[in-house]
C-alpha cells in the first residue's frame, strides 16, 4: 500500500472535484491562495478570470499534474496526486496547449490513446473527426495552431470522461467549430451526466453553456455562483433626474460604478433584490431604467473585485 | 409541433426566463392549447442545445405555479385552468415594454395626452 494514502483524510462527498484550501506557490509567486471549491456531478462550470489568475493552475491540479504546495484536492474521489487507472479513464483533460507525439499521424494518436481506455467510444471519434473537419491521415508535426486544439479535443474526450476540464480549448477554432464543440459537451452531458470545467475568455460562448461560474482574481475564488443568479444580480441602470441635479455618487452598496452627469448616470450595480431599483428611484428622485447585462459586461466586474480592493 | 422558442444568450436574461416568458405567451395568445404536450427536458435541451439543467428549471417553475403539470408518467402538458389565468395575465408583457415607452416619453417631453393619442394610431394601424 502506498503509506500516503493512509495521511490524506477521506473525503465524504460524491463531489468529482473537491478542493480544500488549496494554495499553490512557484518561488515567491503565489499561483493559488486558499482555494476552496466543490463542484458536483453534472454541472456546466465556466472558470473565469483574467491572464494569470490562476485557472490552469487549478485544472493542473485538479488532474494531478500539479501537486498543492498545501491543501487537498479530490479529483472522482481520489486524492489528486494519486490517481490511478479508475479515477485517470474517467478523466478528460484538453490543455491549452497540449502536448503530443508529433511523429504520429491523428489517427496513429487516437488509436495509440484509445489502447489506454476501456470506454473509449469510436462511433463519438468519428462524428468528433467530422464535426471538427479533421483529416485523421495527417501528421501531428504538420498541424496549424487550430488543428492541434482540434486533436487535443479528440484525445480528451472520446474516453467519454465523467470529469471534463477544459483549458482554453477553443481559442484558435472559427465559430462554426466551436458551435459544435459546444453541442457535443451538451450532449456529454445529456447522455453521460458528464461534468465540465471549462476555461475560456470566449465567453459568448460560455454564456451558451455553463450553468455556473466560479471566477478567480489573483490567485483567489472572487466567485461561486450559479449563472443564473449572476444574471438575475448585475444590472445597468440609466438614470434620469425627475427635479434637481444628480448626486455625484450614490453610497448603496450595491452600486459597483457610476458614471455621469448632473442629469443623467450610468450605473452598474449588482443586487438580487428585484425592489432595489423601485426603492432607489424613490430615495434619490430618479427615473430608472434597467437593463440586465451579459457575461461580457460582467466579466470586469466579476473578476477585478480583488485588485479592486486591495 | 414543439412550441418555437427563440434563446438569446447574449442579452442578459436567463435562459429559464425566457422559456418561461415565452411559453406563458404562447399560451395567452393560444398557440399553445390546454393540453398540448411539451417536448421533454432532454428533447427541449438538444433541440435549443441548452443546459438541461436551464430547460428543467424552467419547467419546473411553470409546473409550480400551476402553467403546466404533470400527466401520468412524466409528460408536461399545458394545465387547463392556465389558459385562463394567462388570459388574465396577458397584460403582463403589455405593461412591460408600455414600461419602457413610459419612460421614453417623460425624457423626450412628450404629454401624456400626445403619447396615448400615437398608442391609438398603432393599435389601429
Amino acid at each position: 500500500m502506498n503509506p500516503s494514502e493512509t495521511l490524506v483524510p477521506t473525503i465524504a462527498t460524491s463531489a468529482p472535484l473537491v478542493l480544500r484550501n488549496v494554495t499553490q506557490r512557484f518561488g515567491k509567486h503565489t499561483a493559488l491562495r486558499n482555494v476552496s471549491l466543490e463542484i458536483p456531478a453534472g454541472r456546466i462550470v465556466g472558470l473565469l478570470g483574467r491572464n494569470g489568475a490562476g485557472k490552469t493552475t487549478l485544472l493542473h491540479i485538479a488532474s494531478g499534474m500539479l501537486l498543492p504546495t498545501d491543501g487537498t484536492c479530490a479529483t472522482l474521489g481520489a486524492p489528486s496526486g494519486l490517481l490511478d487507472t479508475p479515477q485517470l479513464t474517467r478523466l478528460g483533460l484538453v490543455q491549452q496547449e497540449g502536448r503530443c507525439l508529433e511523429w504520429m499521424t491523428i489517427r496513429q494518436h487516437l488509436d495509440f490513446n484509445a489502447s489506454f481506455y476501456p470506454r473509449w467510444d469510436r462511433d463519438l471519434e468519428r462524428r468528433v473527426i467530422e464535426a471538427l473537419e479533421v483529416d485523421p491521415k495527417r501528421k501531428i508535426v504538420q498541424l496549424s495552431p487550430g488543428d492541434r486544439q482540434k486533436v487535443g479535443i479528440l484525445l480528451g474526450v472520446c474516453h467519454r470522461p465523467s470529469l471534463l476540464l477544459l483549458d482554453e480549448p477553443m481559442s484558435a477554432l472559427d465559430p462554426i467549430v466551436r458551435k459544435r464543440l459546444l453541442d457535443f459537451l451538451l450532449e456529454l452531458l445529456r447522455d453521460d451526466g458528464c461534468t465540465v470545467v471549462i476555461s475560456s475568455h470566449i465567453l459568448n460562448d460560455v454564456e451558451k453553456i455553463v450553468d455556473w461560474i466560479v471566477a478567480l482574481d489573483a490567485g483567489e475564488i472572487v466567485e461561486d455562483s450559479a449563472f443564473d443568479v449572476l444574471q438575475e444580480s448585475y444590472a445597468e441602470w440609466t438614470l434620469t433626474s425627475i427635479n434637481g441635479v444628480l448626486p455625484t455618487a450614490f453610497a448603496e452598496p450595491f452600486v459597483i460604478n457610476h458614471q455621469g452627469d448632473g442629469r443623467q448616470a450610468l450605473l452598474r450595480v449588482r443586487t438580487a433584490d428585484a425592489a432595489a431599483a423601485a426603492r432607489f428611484a424613490a430615495a434619490h428622485h430618479v427615473e430608472i431604467r434597467t437593463r440586465p447585462l451579459n457575461l461580457d459586461e460582467m466579466f470586469p466586474l466579476i473578476t477585478s473585485q480583488k485588485r479592486k480592493t486591495s | 409541433m414543439p412550441p418555437l422558442l427563440s434563446i438569446d444568450h447574449h442579452n442578459g436574461v436567463p435562459a429559464y426566463r425566457q422559456i418561461m416568458d415565452q411559453l406563458k405567451l404562447q399560451i395567452a395568445t393560444g398557440l399553445l392549447a390546454p393540453g398540448a404536450e411539451l417536448p421533454s427536458t432532454r428533447a427541449l435541451s438538444a433541440e435549443l442545445a441548452l443546459n438541461p439543467m436551464t430547460v428543467s428549471k424552467a419547467y419546473g417553475l411553470l409546473e409550480h405555479d400551476g402553467v403546466l403539470e404533470r400527466r401520468r408518467g412524466q409528460t408536461l402538458i399545458v394545465s387547463e385552468r392556465s389558459a385562463t389565468a394567462q388570459q388574465t395575465a396577458k397584460l403582463d408583457p403589455l405593461r412591460q415594454q408600455l414600461n419602457a415607452a413610459a419612460h421614453l416619453a417623460r425624457q423626450l417631453d412628450v404629454s401624456p395626452a400626445q403619447a396615448i393619442k400615437l398608442f391609438r394610431e398603432l393599435l389601429d394601424s
